[in-house]
Formats: C-alpha cells, sequence, structure tokens
C-alpha cells in the first residue's frame, strides 16, 4: 500500500535558527492508528504541521497522498488532512461555537444538507448542544478543545491530525476521545495523535513513533515500545504505571498495556493454582 | 491540628449573571504544610474553588457569594487581590495567555519587577528557577516560541521566583512530557517538604496519588470527599460515582482483592510492587513454583 504521508530527511529550521527537525523519515499508511510521542521541544508539533502544509520543508519533503506540499497550499492540503491545534486559542477565530464547526464545511464548498448533516453528527457525538450559540473564546479550555477537534471533524478529511487532544481532559472526555478515534479508525480514516498520555497512548493506538531532538528514536508496534528502557529515558517518556508494575513484579516481565490485562492475567493464574 | 491557612466556611459562588452557584457550600479547612491534591470532572468546580482561594473570585470577576473564603485571617470582605498574591501564587492551564514580555528572562522577572525586588535579588531568583525548571537555554528566546510543554515550566518558574507561602497549580501540567511531569511534581513536593501550602489541580491521577498528602474531591459544584489520599482511594464505587478514576496500581489491585485478599489498596507503583511481590512470595512455597519450574 502507498503511504498516505511520508516525509523524507525533513528537515526544519525555524527563523531565528533553531533546528526542530533534524532528518526525520516517518512513513504512515491509510488507516494507520499512531501516537507521536517525545520530551517537550521534541519536535513533535513541528513535524506535523507538515503534514497540512502548515510548516514548509527546510530540507528534504513531505508527500501527502502522493503529491509535494511545497507545491500545495494549506487549504487545498486541509481538505484531506485535518489538524487539530495543540492550542485551541490558536485555531479558533469564529464568535460562535455553529460559526466555527460550518467553517470546514463552507471552504470546501459542501452542500446545504451534507453540511447539515456534519454538524448534525459531530455536535451529538461531541455533546455541544447546549453551546452552540456561545462565543468559543468564553468556553473553559476543555470546551475550547473539544470544539476544535468537532470543527475538523466536520468536514471529514481522510487524515486526522490531534496534537495533545488529551491534555486537560477529564475521564469522560477522554472516553469521548477514545469513541471517536476507534470511530475514525472503523471507518477507515488515518489518525496521528501527539499525546504525553502514556496510559491513552497504550490502550488507543497501535503504532508509536519516538521523538527526540529533532528525529526519530523508533517507530514501533505499541507493545514492543514499553521495553525500550534505554529509548524511552532519551525520549523522557515514562511507561504507563500498570506496565512499570508489570515488569517489575511479573516473572517473564511480560508488557501490560491496560489494568484490564494485567488483571486478566493474574485471575488466570491464580486460578491455575487452584487447580 | 495544625494552623490554618485556607478556610471555606460554607462558601457559595456565582459567577456574573449565572443562577446556579459554581460551588456550592464548601466548608472546609487547608492547613500550613498540607500538600492537597483537587481531583474531579471539568467543571466540578475545581478552578472555582482556586480562583476564591486567591480572591480573583470575587474581587475581578464580580459575581456574587455567600459564606466567606478566609486566607491567612483577612475574610473577602476585608481583602483585595494584592492582599491575597503577597501570599498565593497561582499557574493556571493555559500558560500562553498569561506572557506579555518579549524574553524568557524578562517573563520571569516581570512580577518580581511588580512587586518591587531589588535587581540583585531578581537576578538571583530567575537563575534559580531556570535551572529548577530547565529553561536555561532558552532565557533570551521570545515565550512565545517556546513549545507547548516549555511555556507551562515557564508559567511554573513565574510563579516560584515570588516564592509563595501557597502555591496553587491548577492543571499547569497537562502539557508536560511525562518526565517533564515528575520534575514539576518534585520540585512541588521539595517546597512542601520546606514547609510550603501546595495546592494541586491535576487529572493525573498517579502522580496525585504519589505526592499529595490530602484530597478534595469535587462534583457538581459541591465538596463531595476530603481525606488523606490513601483514604480516599480506597473507595473506588464512590469515586466512580464522581466520574473518576483509580491510579492504575490501585484499580489493578482492586480488580484481584477477592482473588488476593487484600484489605488495602496500594495507591503507588511502590506500595503495589511489595503488595504483589509479598503475595508471590507467599506462593513461592506453594505448587505455584513448582508448576513454573515444569516444562
Ligand atoms: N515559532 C517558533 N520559533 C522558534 N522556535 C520554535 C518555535 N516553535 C517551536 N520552536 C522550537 O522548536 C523545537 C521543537 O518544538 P515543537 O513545538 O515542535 O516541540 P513539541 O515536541 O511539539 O513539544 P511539546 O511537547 O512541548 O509541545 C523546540 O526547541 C521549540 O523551542
Ligand atoms: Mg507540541
Amino acid at each position: 500500500m502507498d503511504p498516505i504521508i511520508q516525509t523524507k530527511n525533513l528537515v526544519h529550521e525555524y527563523k531565528g535558527g533553531v533546528q526542530a527537525l533534524k532528518g526525520v523519515d516517518v512513513s504512515i499508511l491509510p488507516n494507520d492508528l499512531i501516537s507521536i510521542i517525545g520530551q517537550n521541544g521534541s519536535g513533535k508539533t513541528t513535524l506535523v504541521r507538515h503534514f497540512n502544509g502548515l510548516l514548509k520543508p527546510t530540507e528534504g519533503s513531505v508527500v501527502i497522498d502522493g503529491e509535494e506540499t511545497t507545491t500545495k497550499s494549506v487549504g487545498y492540503l486541509s481538505q484531506k488532512v485535518g489538524y487539530v491545534f495543540q492550542n485551541p486559542n490558536h485555531q479558533i477565530f469564529s464568535s460562535t461555537v455553529m460559526d466555527e464547526l460550518k467553517v470546514g464545511p463552507k471552504n470546501f464548498k459542501f452542500s446545504e444538507e451534507k453540511t447539515k448533516e456534519r454538524i448534525e453528527y459531530v455536535v451529538n457525538l461531541l455533546n455541544l448542544g447546549k453551546i452552540l450559540d456561545k462565543h468559543p473564546m468564553t468556553l473553559d479550555y476543555t470546551r475550547k478543545k473539544l470544539v476544535t477537534i468537532a470543527s475538523v471533524l466536520a468536514y471529514a478529511p481522510k487524515v486526522m491530525i490531534l496534537d495533545e487532544p488529551t491534555g486537560g481532559l477529564d475521564e469522560d472526555g477522554r472516553r469521548l476521545l477514545r469513541k471517536i478515534l476507534s470511530l475514525l479508525h472503523e471507518q477507515g480514516n488515518t489518525v496521528v495523535m501527539i499525546s504525553h498520555d502514556m496510559d491513552f497512548v497504550a490502550e488507543n493506538t497501535d503504532r508509536v513513533i519516538v521523538m527526540a531532538e529533532g528525529k526519530v528514536l523508533l517507530d514501533s508496534q505499541i507493545a514492543n515500545v514499553f521495553s525500550e528502557t534505554e529509548i524511552l529515558e532519551k525520549a523522557w517518556i515514562e511507561p504507563p504505571q500498570i506496565t512499570l508494575l508489570g515488569l517489575d513484579v511479573d516473572p517473564e516481565k511480560r508488557i501490560f498495556l491496560s489494568v484490564g490485562d494485567f488483571v486478566s492475567h493474574y485471575k488466570n493464574r491464580s486460578s491455575q493454582k487452584i487447580i | 491540628m495544625g494552623t490554618p491557612i485556607i478556610e471555606f466556611k460554607n462558601f457559595s459562588y456565582y459567577y456574573p449573571n449565572t443562577e446556579e452557584p459554581a460551588i456550592k457550600q464548601i466548608h472546609a479547612t487547608i492547613e500550613e504544610g498540607d500538600f492537597v491534591g483537587l481531583i474531579g470532572p471539568n467543571k466540578a468546580g475545581k478552578s472555582t474553588a482556586c480562583l476564591s482561594m486567591i480572591g480573583i473570585a470575587p474581587h475581578i470577576l464580580g459575581g456574587d457569594w455567600m459564606g466567606d473564603v478566609v486566607v491567612n485571617h483577612e475574610t473577602i470582605q476585608s481583602s483585595n487581590v494584592s492582599d491575597f498574591t503577597k501570599i498565593v501564587g497561582v499557574v493556571f492551564q493555559d500558560a500562553e495567555s498569561q506572557f506579555t514580555q518579549e524574553t524568557v528572562e524578562d517573563e520571569i522577572a516581570f512580577a518580581m519587577c511588580n512587586m518591587g525586588f531589588e535587581r540583585s535579588e531578581m537576578i538571583k531568583r530567575v537563575n534559580e528557577v531556570a535551572i529548577s525548571c530547565n529553561l536555561t537555554e532558552f532565557l533570551e528566546r521570545s515565550p512565545f516560541q517556546l513549545s507547548g510543554g516549555q511555556q507551562q515550566r515557564l508559567a511554573v518558574a513565574c510563579l516560584l521566583a515570588l516564592r509563595p507561602k501557597v502555591i496553587i497549580l491548577d492543571e499547569s501540567t497537562s502539557q508536560l512530557d511525562p518526565k517533564g511531569r515528575d520534575e514539576v511534581f518534585k520540585l512541588v513536593k521539595e517546597l512542601h517538604r520546606q514547609g510550603r501550602t501546595i495546592i494541586m489541580v491535576d487529572h493525573n491521577i498517579e502522580k496525585m496519588a504519589e505526592y499529595t498528602t490530602k484530597l478534595m474531591v469535587f462534583f457538581e459544584g459541591e465538596l463531595k470527599l476530603y481525606g488523606p489520599t490513601s483514604e480516599i482511594l480506597q473507595q473506588k464505587e464512590l469515586l466512580n460515582d464522581y466520574h473518576i478514576r483509580l491510579p492504575q496500581v490501585t484499580d489493578a489491585a482492586y480488580g484481584l482483592k477477592e482473588t488476593y485478599q487484600f484489605t488495602k489498596l496500594p495507591i503507588n507503583l511502590e506500595e503495589a510492587s511489595r503488595t504483589f511481590k509479598e503475595y508471590r512470595g507467599q506462593e513461592n512455597g506453594s505448587n505455584y513454583s513448582n508448576q513454573e519450574s515444569c516444562p
């Protein structure tokens, strides 16, 4: 299968000389469900901002769905690759939540009917019915974040990039996000999420890209990531608490990715013992 | 009993133009030297409680209130925000919107400058907090050219430079990488050890369990539970009702409670490792170890 996103030797230097990416090669396939993790300032946001053309390479190349980004506008690329900003304040610019949700469908010339259908869908999914008339900037941070997710979902891009969607979300919010990720995945979309929340990463994504200092240190299936202690150390990552517990107490040093895995494993063992 | 530093006295607060109070009838005392975690879902009232502890609600936000919040012996009536800010410092989740200066260094110095610190003292403190918050390489850079997590560290640094007696962190680690988050908690723990009072809102229940000494559970504007962290976290069903999950290791022990006959749930990794190993120790004498050596 051809990758939907591919970077080759991608280098990005900000004005003023900070080199945020130092030669990154990643290849993302359609319907991948990927997390990008790594320390603050390692270049995660800089990397994904290349995927919809918000940033252009200083060196190297970024190819989206077969096309080099250098020759394409952000508007054109965004229709394929939706990006939910890390900081919702940078994304929101309408004066009501409803208008914010309409921006994408309008830009991409959706029919009135389709616009209505999409908006209804996201309003229900994210439970925004009560705040449609509010000014998005008056909402608390978490609500703003949900509005920005909804406004990208509204125009149904093939690829969805979420930059730290879990930051500040409570349990209900996380459950909602989990549902959105799995729906997107089932519907065949490609999802790339940046997160510092290792529990969430472990339970909700298949593949992980680990970054440190502008480079990719590891690109692997989730089950293999948390045993790479040295790499994680370099990338300032701590595995989920349940994984650490497993590594400490399990005689075979199994990698547990969720509390559920751990509990069912030990329940079974103890029933074996009774036999 | 220690010395009370913040006392909520049947306090309710209404944001301007609202009919429902955001927090209702809060009655609780935070003592000097406490490390209190505030947990609960979004909109449960945690941030409003924080705003009331520094007088922003009602002094800046307006709105109505009933009851009282007494901070260091000053009531709402007898005080204004600048009285509060002398002893209480706060950092919010949205770090970037508080920055006003052109460089990171000036940003840290800014609040001290406003409070009339001497230049030499300011320089000393800027350097100190830049080291402890891992910002030394960014001092000349604009706060707006930092990554999200670096901005949060800067906001924490600005607060620490003032060395307030009471430190409030309202979701100010939400964008930090796991080690960076742990470092902020460690830093705060050290300040706690030095006798400062810490109040922290954070959705990372594992860190809250590891570091705080007391927890306040908020739900729908009410303070539902308040007590020692280890006791609060034993109550899975109740916390579930308030949409709060347990730390992963606590939840795992809960799931295996019957199987392993646990009487008290561990709340951090160290306790959990010990608990599970002790169990394995007992097991090793039995047929379990034989089973493992069998092919
Ligand atoms: N506008 C900018 N101008 C100059 N340098 C920048 C700018 N934005 C980010 N940087 C720098 O580029 C590097 C990578 O930043 P980036 O935002 O991509 O990191 P990140 O991995 O997303 O971090 P975080 O987890 O904190 O969000 C950092 O050293 C950062 O300080
Ligand atoms: Mg980022």
